[in-house]
């Protein structure tokens, strides 16, 4: 239950690519072929362990529709990772990745991390992207990238993971800020923070470690 | 020295409901204080001197054997109660009434609750503040004219906030975090009471602090239950039917949906400002005007927690039309589903509990189909944990969806939803505690009556945060009405 740190996703990309599904994937473990079409923002929480300590992902689901870009943009700030989502079966929603980026950098913070995503790998037959255009766009841009298939699961733990593994890295640097939440990471419960009148609280760090 | 103890004297004094000029002429032969004093004087509405009749009843309602789980007899000793919120009121007058039938241990809560609200009897408190003096006299020389020190005196003589503080967490954890919010329950005119302990709120404003928003209060509540499980199940393995509150609030997506309500709400809160900054003449004026009338509309949401009957809506389907109609024309179909499904499983739930005797009798087996006090304790805590967040996933998505088509949106439906939303708590609270009741007939009254005060106190908690959730709205529907305008204008 207790968490070492806390971080914010969100998932963007145009509306039917299947955001709402590698969310359900991940946090369900199943697919849904047929879903509702996101209003706003939904949410999905899971736990995940990196470096042996407990991460806390609190993933914001955006709504693809343009109509909606407005609102869902004010979502973005205070966010650590994003998943930038195409259908490596549809040319336009690949063409769109430009402004997705470039709405993205401009309202979240510089330092946020961007895993691009080529989801329906399980769709070869139908395939309008390479993935090696894929790789390229990625490149360019400074981003990590991975194809991934929310029917299948093929990649889908991989792509949030790997994200998160980035984050962690980041803060091991120093490169976050973790005491500003505008970086869309939180400390857990466990760090001895305000919890001080406690009896066996020499070295925090250790005690976190241990009770999980 | 007498510095920090002389201003404690005469708060102190008007306790016991003597008339208020006393302090006013001990003010003078104490010049130094008096600025300090005076203007938290001026704050107070002290009620009438009732109250104290009512707390040296209480002993006497509590001598009562405890027989006939009556929990429904809301009405007694309400004589006293007027002061406070009309949902508090009602929640504590129940849980007097409850406790009337059943022990001691909630009495003893509330009076406790009463002292530090300002109703102490008369003999305890002064016994008290001599004491106390005392003990300051010997510390004074600690407690000098440093402001914060002084304050803290004044509030320990007072015993206010430490003992609402202890009530709060043996209650319930999330309460003390909840600050403001918390003190809702007893009625927002609590604050005079602190003023007065506790002049500019300089001590207080560390517990209460209002510039951290609701879901700051709920997260680090929710992070120090998660923190206190590990804890304890490091201690000790034996699984415990533990409900926390705030946990489960966070596991329904509450706390997201409510971040994301403060981001819209903000940012329209900003919007708002700069249109107004960049009109002038009588535009500015108009549009004042109509944010001054949405604002009223957001300012009346009242209910009368005592029109709420137990006995209506066994299935929950009352709720669903009121809640129905209240959406009306709002396209939050989906997300007003979700609650009601909610609402229907938890009417169930109740109903199932209610009428465990005769299944039982049906299959002899034994399947120990009656629940444990702990078990009825946990659902109650984990339904309105739930009810409550799909509330705010609704407030959320109303946001979202006032933003998206700005359509006209009266605030008028708002508060009526928000009225619906209250009572449905209060009504599934009172059901909850009633069975509570019957489950514990056989229960002692100090492990039966904190469970009961705890989903009172989450219920009110409950009640406050869809209330605080629904003011959120404002800035949103503001926005919208200034862009409709700005539409027509155009046109």
């Amino acid at each position: 239950m207790a968490y070492a740190y806390l971080f914010k996703y969100i998932i963007i990309g145009d509306t039917g690519v299947g955001k709402s599904c590698l969310l359900l994937q991940f946090t369900d473990k199943r697919f849904q072929p047929v879903h509702d079409l996101t209003i706003g923002v939904e949410f999905g929480a899971r736990m995940i362990t990196i470096d042996g300590k407990q991460i806390k992902l609190q993933i914001w689901d955006t709504a693809g529709q343009e109509s909606f870009r407005s609102i869902t943009r004010s979502y973005y700030r205070g966010a650590a990772g994003a998943l930038l989502v195409y259908d490596i079966t549809r040319r336009d929603t690949f063409n769109h990745l430009t402004t997705w980026l470039e709405d993205a950098r401009q309202h979240s913070n510089s330092n946020m991390v961007i895993m691009l995503i080529g989801n329906k790998s399980d769709l070869e037959s139908r395939r309008e992207v390479k993935k090696e255009e894929g790789e390229a766009f990625a490149r360019e841009h400074g981003l990590i990238f991975m194809e991934t298939s929310a029917k299948t699961a093929s990649n889908v733990e991989e792509a949030f993971i790997n994200t998160a593994k980035e984050i962690y890295e980041k803060i091991q640097e120093g490169v976050f800020d973790i005491n500003n939440e505008a970086n869309g990471i939180k400390i857990g419960p466990q760090h001895p923070t305000t919890n001080s009148t406690l009896s066996g609280n020499q070295g925090g760090q250790q005690a976190g470690g241990g009770c999980c | 020295m007498s510095d920090s103890e002389a201003p404690a004297a005469p708060e102190v004094s008007t306790e016991d409901g003597s008339p208020a000029e006393t302090p006013d002429r001990s003010s003078p032969t104490t010049p130094d204080n008096s600025t300090d004093v005076a203007p938290t004087r001026k704050a107070r509405r002290r009620p009438e001197i009732q109250p104290v009749a009512e707390v040296e009843e209480k002993p006497k309602v509590e001598e009562q054997p405890a027989e006939a789980p009556t929990p429904s007899q809301s009405t007694v000793s309400q004589g006293g109660w007027g002061y406070w919120g009309s949902w508090g009121k009602t929640i504590l007058s129940t849980a007097t009434a409850t406790v009337a039938t059943v022990g001691q241990g909630l009495t003893q809560v509330i009076e406790k609750a009463e002292t530090s609200l300002g109703f102490p009897s008369p003999t305890e408190l002064s016994a008290r503040v001599e004491e106390e003096q005392k003990e300051q006299a010997e510390s004074s020389s600690e407690t000098d004219r440093v402001p914060g020190d002084g304050s803290a005196a004044v509030e320990s003589a007072f015993g206010m906030l430490s003992s609402l503080t202890s009530v709060v967490q043996s209650t319930g954890k999330t309460m003390i975090t909840g600050g403001l919010d918390a003190l809702e329950f007893i009625g927002k005119k609590t604050m005079d009471v602190i003023a007065e302990g506790d002049p500019g709120f300089k001590k207080t404003k560390g517990l209460m602090n209002r510039n951290s928003t609701l879901s700051q209060v709920l997260r680090e509540a929710k992070e120090r239950e998660e923190q206190q499980t590990a804890e304890t199940e490091s201690s000790d393995s034996e699984k415990k039917t533990v409900a926390h509150y705030g946990m489960l609030f966070d596991e329904f997506q509450g706390l997201s949906h409510l971040e994301a309500l403060e981001i819209l709400s903000r940012e329209s809160e900003s919007k708002v400002k700069s249109v107004l900054t960049t009109l002038s003449g009588d535009e500015r004026v108009q549009l004042r005007e109509d944010l001054e009338l949405i604002k009223e509309s957001f300012s009346l949401v009242e209910f009368d927690d005592e029109e709420v009957d137990e006995k209506k809506d066994e299935d929950g389907s009352e709720f669903e039309r009121e809640l129905t109609e209240s959406l009306e024309g709002l396209s939050v179909t989906a997300t007003a589903e979700k609650l009601s499904k909610a609402c229907r499983s938890t009417c169930s739930q109740i109903t199932d509990m209610t009428k465990p005797e005769q299944e039982e009798e049906g299959s002899e087996e034994g399947v120990k189909k009656t629940l444990s006090v702990e078990e009825v304790h946990a659902a109650a805590i984990r339904s309105l944990a739930e009810l409550t967040a799909r509330s705010i996933e609704l407030f959320h998505k109303l946001a979202e969806m006032i933003l998206f088509s700005n359509s006209s949106t009266e605030a008028s439906a708002l508060s009526q939803l928000t009225v619906v939303l209250c009572k449905e708590i209060s009504l599934l609270s009172k059901k909850f505690t009633s069975c509570l009741t019957t489950a514990g007939s056989n229960e002692k009254g100090d492990v039966l009556n904190p469970l009961i005060t705890g989903v009172f106190l989450e219920a009110s908690n409950s009640a406050s945060y869809i209330q605080d959730a629904f003011q959120l709205l404002r800035p949103i529907v503001e926005i919208s009405h200034i862009q409709r305008s700005a539409e027509s204008t155009e046109q």
